[in-house]
């Protein structure tokens, strides 16, 4: 059987309701935190603020990503209709930007929201295969009916006691320390 | 912060003035118009066009009352007597100052308003005499007068019940019979702001049809309710009337959100209303656009296309406008500019088919019109507290966060 190597990388404070959360997150960044998070069974509402995140570029770059969509519409329906292979359609002009409205509408969308849903993940690193938090056993429940702080031990303010003690001191009654465990490389031989 | 309490009724000397001055302004303007057999008919386009703005804002703000009692809102309490104030005047000014529009129908020869209202013109055109079982001057006067008894009727169903909570009577019972009007509210208004529309701005062209007009019609009117509600809003704070602390950015935003949506909702159904007469190309349809891209009323429809859709839309775009108040009230301003525009748009090419003509004979009615809104509203303040403060939904409303 392998030997599973662990290590400490951070600690969870565990809350029962969303507003004792937030106002714990408001002390956390207070303190100076900058690798912590929250995780919650549902969006709660002020804990953006209450966090200090501050204002995602995922809007401005969708912007442009929808103008080049546009741009590729008004391009496309252009040249295809008025220029490639120029069609008369009930005596209207070729180049009928009425008509084509509707797909610059629908290309700016397209683009945007494409655009939109690659940066969430790449922002929000989704798609990773593991994460510590999975060999907490805290995710069963912040997926249920609990509200956790994550301390990262990353973090170069950290040190485990202190931690401990800001968490304490925002009134969380439940700190565990989260822990990574490693397989050997060996493990399935 | 001041005690919720606390809130009374203010009189703001402020506002009166101006709405006298504006009143006063519009009469005196409106009196020469009124001389003139030429500057009649003028003053006649000129008066539908300031009485359609106040119909627009009022029941666009009835619309909102209706909506947060249809969908028991909470966030929308602490702004629900703002709406009420600018619902008010659909109790009884609405219906009053429709009777020149009466009188105007009534003496046809001297305003010539709405051509279907000429027996002799319409015993020559087929098409009008085929719509006379319609549009003739009984059954519009009886339409008119459903429209607005059923606005009133609601409307003073929703303050009477609300200015009861402030008395402390029976404060949840009153939150329940205004939810409970709220579907029998929605269902009614729907059916009679389109046939109004239909009634009072499509019939100025009754050989013209389109089945999206009433919508359209509606869609400027929401958008004018809110820029309304949302300047009130930001009004009464500034000036202290509502409490520090009780309408926060996370309320603006709500509105913030509404007006950008409801300037895309306007701009779809614009777009809807004029792709499908152009794709479709038949005469009897599309001349109604045809004569708004002549002359000087292309620029009218470019700016129209502007103020109402590119402007406030790229303006509210970013998050941080919708809770900025200083965006939010440019927005409204031009929002409000935008129905302006658009109910000219709507009426006045009727009258002048080379381009858009404005002069004094113009001014009058909708300056005196915008005085008796804005001395309306002044009434109400002096009257009532602008605060919902007996409804039980009061305090969880100034908690909303986003």
């Amino acid at each position: 059987m392998s030997e599973l190597r662990h290590k400490q990388v951070g600690v969870a404070g565990l809350y029962d309701d969303p507003s004792a959360l937030v106002r714990a997150a408001v002390e956390v960044r207070r303190a100076g935190y900058t690798r912590w998070d929250c995780h919650t069974p549902y969006p709660v509402h002020g804990l953006d603020t209450a966090m200090g995140i501050p204002e995602s570029p995922v809007g401005g770059i969708g912007l442009l990503a929808g103008f080049a969509g546009l741009g590729t519409a008004i391009g496309l329906t252009g040249w295809l209709s008025a220029w490639h292979y120029p069609i008369h359609i009930g005596g209207k002009p070729l180049f009928s930007w009425q008509a084509f409205v509707p797909i610059y509408f629908e290309l700016f969308v397209l683009f945007a929201g494409l655009t939109v849903m690659g940066l969430v993940f790449a922002l929000g690193r989704l798609g990773r295969w593991h994460s510590p938090l999975h060999d907490s056993g805290i995710m069963p429940e912040v997926t249920c009916d609990r509200f956790a702080i994550v301390l990262e031990a990353s973090d170069p303010n950290y040190s485990e006691d202190a931690a401990r003690a800001l968490l304490a001191q925002t009134g969380c009654r439940d700190i565990r320390p989260l822990i990574e465990y490693e397989e050997e490389d060996d493990a399935f031989l | 912060m001041t005690p919720i309490d606390s809130i009374s009724p203010q009189t703001s000397m402020r506002l009166r003035r101006i709405a006298l001055i504006l009143l006063i302004a519009g009469l005196h303007l409106s009196v020469p118009a009124l001389l003139g057999a030429e500057s009649r008919e003028r003053f006649a386009s000129a008066y539908l066009w300031g009485y359609a703005f106040l119909w627009s804002v009022t029941l666009g703000s009835l619309f909102f009352l209706g909506l947060h009692h249809l969908t028991h809102a909470r966030w929308s309490v602490v702004i629900r007597r703002v709406m009420e104030m600018l619902a008010a005047p659909a109790t009884g000014m609405l219906a009053a100052l429709f009777i020149p529009v009466v009188l105007m129908l009534l003496l046809h020869g001297h305003f010539s308003l709405f051509p279907w209202a000429d027996a002799a013109h319409v015993a020559e055109d087929p098409i009008l005499a085929g719509k006379r079982p319609y549009l003739n001057s009984p059954f519009f006067l009886a339409r008119a007068a459903l429209y607005l008894a059923v606005w009133a009727g609601f409307t003073r169903h929703f303050l009477r019940q609300s200015f009861r909570q402030d008395a402390g009577d029976d404060a949840v019972g009153a939150v329940l019979r205004m939810r409970r009007m709220g579907a029998p509210f929605m269902m009614a208004f729907a059916v009679t702001v389109s046939f109004a529309a239909i009634d009072w701005l499509m019939s100025l062209n009754p050989h013209w049809f389109s089945t999206i007009f009433g919508v359209y019609v509606f869609s400027g009117m929401a958008l004018s309710g809110l820029a309304a509600l949302t300047l009130a809003v930001i009004a009464l704070r500034n000036s202290g009337r509502l409490p520090e602390g009780c309408v926060t950015t996370d309320h603006l935003y709500n509105l913030g959100a509404l007006l950008f949506g409801f300037s895309a909702f306007w701009a779809y159904i614009a777009f809807s209303q004029y792709m499908l007469i152009w794709y479709a190309n038949m005469p009897e349809e599309t001349f109604y656009i045809h004569d708004r891209l002549q002359g000087g009323w292309l620029g009218v429809s470019v700016a129209l296309a502007l103020a109402r859709f590119v402007i406030p839309f790229f303006l509210l775009l970013p998050r941080r406008a919708k809770r900025h108040a200083r965006t939010l009230v440019v927005v409204s301003v031009i929002v409000l500019a935008g129905q302006w525009l658009d109910l000219f748009w709507l009426i006045m090419p009727e009258r002048h088919a080379a381009g858009p003509v404005i002069g004094w004979q113009e001014l009058g009615p909708p300056l005196a019109l915008a005085g008796a809104l804005l001395l309306s509203l002044s009434r109400f303040l002096a009257r009532r507290p602008c605060l919902a403060v007996g409804d039980p939904l009061l305090e969880e409303s100034m908690r909303f966060r986003l």
